[in-house]
């Protein structure tokens, strides 16, 4: 359940209570220092894909009637533009994306090209504040979400998009391979987190990874509480990294020492749930039935129903790409219908308050003969990796 | 860890910031995450897809919209007595935004948003209160001393 922001707050707190920095490489567990780059022969997207999809956005802004977009500097800016220069971009129906520096710019900018009037696309995670000074300057101006050009390009990845993708993966699992091989009794989650970061630059990126042990596994996006790894815990790490943008999002709850049987019983459910999810993904299935497929199987064992603890309390998976949650979303109610490209994560988790929680994540691309997985999924409680 | 900023003083902001929105002729004001709800709360929460919105009302008591599975991990930091409405997945934040201003009797004039707010935010929060009049922040935040990028703000 990848979140860059949630990231930050949980990799700044791990650097506050642990009061160092990321560990120095001669500190790392003896796993990370056998890390070394993954980067070779990274394709990053070539200009002429870039071509192609302003193409397709001019194409999406003339069928949703948008005459141009706004977008701030982020990843939709960058995924036409290949630059993360601050400031705004504007795309137009025609010709090359407009860069605007100072955001009290925008205005003038579409009134340069030729939009005073009618329908503005803004891109969903421009400010208000920026909104709110071009709606001053062009009042005749409405602005509608961009969504079905932004969106509607970035939902179905390319086989360039993809490759970064898996590489993102590759890494993860490279890293998660360290971490898992480096618990020890009496480890601190913010330890474990730091270690994953420092071993992702090993490996030549940028990344992160939310923690969690024991009960606090059963926190979809952890808990502040301190937690010191002991005999019997569950141990779930989360999130991942970025290649040329591209992120990869891995969950493995893996049992340190001895399972109980209720351990067992609810990692297998879990596990069982995830291949729901997979079987029912395909084109032409709908974004809710995946998520009805992978919620029928915890229900059916006594847990929830619909979003009820203990139980599963939040959708199955998200889309994924530039941003680690994206659209589409495999909730109920998202009548959309899955497209070869499409990637997705899966992700349904199963949270007992007060006892543990367990969530396995793979990311899933959707093919013309259904969804295939980024990563081999975790075969056994006690192996996170296959 | 020291809490360097207790109840009283996020009690007080908050006053302060009311008589700045009487002064601004706001009924409400509407934050996202970030360092102005970070200085009027304490709350420290990283942005997402999934909307968690503060509401400070004129009249009435603080309210926060977040995600339902959240609620356990957000407890741990609001402890204003505010009050807590959460979505679940398929339901609408937006809805819960627009039916807390109007249970503040928040239903004409002014609403001021926070100048970091996202547009799928304001967006959806306009289309289900139509009615009211949606005005930047900036100078009611600034009068009221509310520090949106000092690090003074943070815990």
């Amino acid at each position: 359940m990848s979140n860059p922001t949630r990231r930050t707050f949980l990799v700044t707190a791990a650097a506050g209570l642990a009061g160092t920095a990321l560990p120095q490489t001669d500190n790392l567990p003896v796993a990370f220092r056998k890390l070394r780059p993954m980067t070779d022969g990274i394709q990053p997207i070539i200009v002429a894909e870039r071509a192609g999809r302003l193409e397709k956005a001019r194409k999406l802004m003339r069928e949703n009637r948008i005459n141009a977009v706004v977008m701030e500097s982020g990843s939709s800016a960058f995924y036409f533009t290949g630059s993360r220069a601050a400031g705004a971009v504007l795309l137009f129906s025609q010709g090359d994306p407009v860069p605007v520096a100072a955001s009290g710019g925008i205005a003038k900018a579409l009134k340069d090209g030729g939009v005073s009037t009618g329908r503005v696309g803004v891109e969903e995670r421009v400010r208000f504040e920026m909104v709110d000074a071009i709606g001053k300057d062009l009042p005749a101006l409405e602005f509608t979400s961009a969504d079905p050009v932004t969106a509607g390009c970035r939902m179905t990845k390319s086989p360039a998009e993809l490759a970064l993708m898996q590489r993102a993966n590759d890494i993860t699992i490279a890293c998660y391979r360290a971490a898992f091989a480096s618990l020890r009794e009496g480890m601190t989650q913010h330890e474990i987190s730091a270690y994953i970061g420092a071993g992702y630059k090993l490996l030549g990126v940028e990344g992160d990874a939310m923690v969690s042990f024991g009960m606090y596994t059963a926190f979809p996006h952890g808990s502040i509480q301190p937690q010191k790894l002991r005999e019997g815990d569950f141990v779930l790490i989360d999130d991942g990294c970025r290649v040329e943008g591209y992120q990869s999002d891995i969950t493995r709850t893996v049992i340190f020492g001895k399972p109980t049987q209720r351990q067992r019983d609810v990692w297998e459910l879990e596990r069982k749930a995830q291949n729901a999810a997979l079987a029912a993904a395909r084109p032409g299935a709908t974004c809710e039935s995946v998520d009805t497929a992978a919620r029928k199987v915890i229900t059916d064992a006594g847990f929830g129903p619909g979003y009820k603890l203990p139980g599963l309390p939040h959708r199955t998976g998200h889309g994924i790409g530039l941003d680690g949650h994206e659209w589409p979303y495999l909730v109920r109610g998202n009548k959309r219908r899955m497209e070869p490209g499409m990637c997705f994560s899966d992700e349904p988790m199963i949270a007992i308050y007060g006892e543990f929680g367990v969530r396995l994540e793979d990311c899933m691309y959707i093919t013309e003969d259904g969804a295939r997985t980024f990563t081999k999924q975790s075969p056994a409680i006690d192996q996170p990796f296959g | 860890m020291p809490q360097a900023n207790s109840e009283p003083t996020f009690a007080g902001r908050i006053e302060r910031l009311r008589e700045a929105m009487k002064e601004f002729g706001l009924q409400a004001v509407v934050i996202e995450p970030g360092p102005a709800m970070q200085y009027l709360t304490g709350v420290r929460w990283g942005r997402s897809e999934r909307t968690f919105a503060l509401v400070v009302p004129l009249k009435g008591v603080l309210g926060f919209v977040l995600p339902g599975f959240e609620e356990m991990r957000a407890k741990e930091l609001i402890h204003s007595g505010a009050e807590i409405r959460v979505w679940q997945e398929d339901e609408s934040p937006y809805q819960l935004v627009a039916q807390m201003l109007k249970d503040r009797g928040v239903t004409a004039g002014r609403v001021g948003i926070d100048p970091s707010v996202r547009f799928f935010i304001y967006d959806g929060v306009k289309k289900l209160a139509p009615g009211l009049t949606y005005v930047s922040a900036q100078q009611v935040l600034k009068s009221a001393g509310v520090d949106t990028s000092s690090p003074a703000a943070r815990r």
